[in-house]
């Protein structure tokens, strides 16, 4: 009898990946490097591209205290709350 | 009914469709205004996304807005002077401005199609390949004072946005959109008839007052739909 594989989780795109880091980083107020590569469910190259977009578009800053954690900033919270926005958008003009 | 009342009904018909310079005036700053909200009312999705089709999409309504500019100051200036051709009466004024004219629109055509291709379309040379098209336009419009090749550049433009909107619809994945590629082909369309009402000015002169609401209408129902969505 043949086994039904599991079902695969759909790929998520660039700004998918983006609202769930950001997202971790939300539920946790700050949270150190590696839990936040862990949770995201990346590869951690990816995680290091997406990680340095991030505090290059200033999404996330680093706190140093004891240990090396991450917060979200102004402009990440924002992004989180106009991405139901961005989406409707994307989809409503094929962009 | 006589041959005279007929030739009579005919002329007012023409006076009536044939518009003033007020009317030309609205006529370009509702579009250049509801183009500019387009380009602004997105910029925070832009900026937040740095999304490629988001940015071709908002550059492609300024350029609508800048072509639409030019389009009304040539109007204005062939109002006044009561003549027929720009470059006849200002001979390098009138050039340049006919070519920034034709650039803009060119432009503005190509980063709307770019906007919705631009996943299929991966080659970093696009961009540069629609720059160059539109040069090779706008000079063509310039050194070719003839109608027929206004016509050919035309039909050509026209051959190229059908075949890329009906390939964008026919790889979309979501039916729905069937609409919106309706509103882009009529709006590209109606945007080639203000080409020609440029270049060639009596030949639409009958059907200006139908383009003209026509053409708003499709802005105001893309202006709608971007305010609809962004909030």
């Amino acid at each position: 009898m043949l086994l039904e594989k599991p079902a695969k989780m759909a790929k998520r795109n660039k700004l998918e990946i983006i609202r769930d880091v950001l997202r971790i980083i939300q539920e946790h107020r700050e949270i150190k490097p590696t839990p936040l590569l862990r949770r995201s469910n990346i590869s951690s190259s990816r995680f290091k591209e997406y990680y340095s977009e991030l505090l290059e578009k200033e999404f996330l800053k680093e706190t140093y205290g004891k240990n090396k954690k991450i917060t979200l900033t102004d402009k990440g919270q924002k992004y989180l709350e106009k991405y139901q926005t961005i989406i409707n958008f994307i989809d409503e003009f094929e962009l | 009914m006589t041959g005279r009342a007929i030739t009579g009904m005919g002329q007012g018909l023409g006076k009536f469709m044939t518009l003033g310079i007020g009317t030309e005036i609205i006529y370009s700053f509702v579009i250049i205004v509801c183009s500019l909200m387009i380009y602004f009312g997105t910029r925070e999705l832009y900026n937040l996304t740095k999304h490629k089709g988001i940015k071709y999409f908002r550059l492609s309504f300024l350029f609508f807005a800048l072509a639409y500019f030019f389009r009304s100051f040539i109007k204005i200036i062939l109002f006044y002077f009561d003549i027929r051709e720009i470059r006849l009466l200002l001979p390098v004024f009138g050039s340049v401005t006919l070519f920034i004219f034709m650039y803009f629109s060119a432009i503005a055509i190509f980063y709307l199609l770019y906007s919705v291709m631009w996943k299929k379309w991966k080659s970093k040379l696009t961009i540069y390949i629609f720059h160059l098209s539109a040069l090779i336009i706008s000079t063509t419009v310039l050194l070719f004072i003839t109608s027929l090749v206004y016509f050919t550049i035309n039909l050509l433009l026209l051959i190229f946005i059908i075949f890329t909107v009906y390939t964008a619809y026919h790889q979309s994945k979501k039916k729905k959109s069937y609409n919106l590629y309706i509103i882009y082909l009529m709006l590209f369309i109606f945007w080639i008839f203000n080409i020609i009402d440029i270049l060639v000015p009596s030949l639409l002169q009958t059907f200006q007052l139908f383009i003209y609401l026509f053409s708003l209408g499709i802005f105001l129902l893309i202006f709608y739909n971007v305010i609809r969505k962004t909030g």
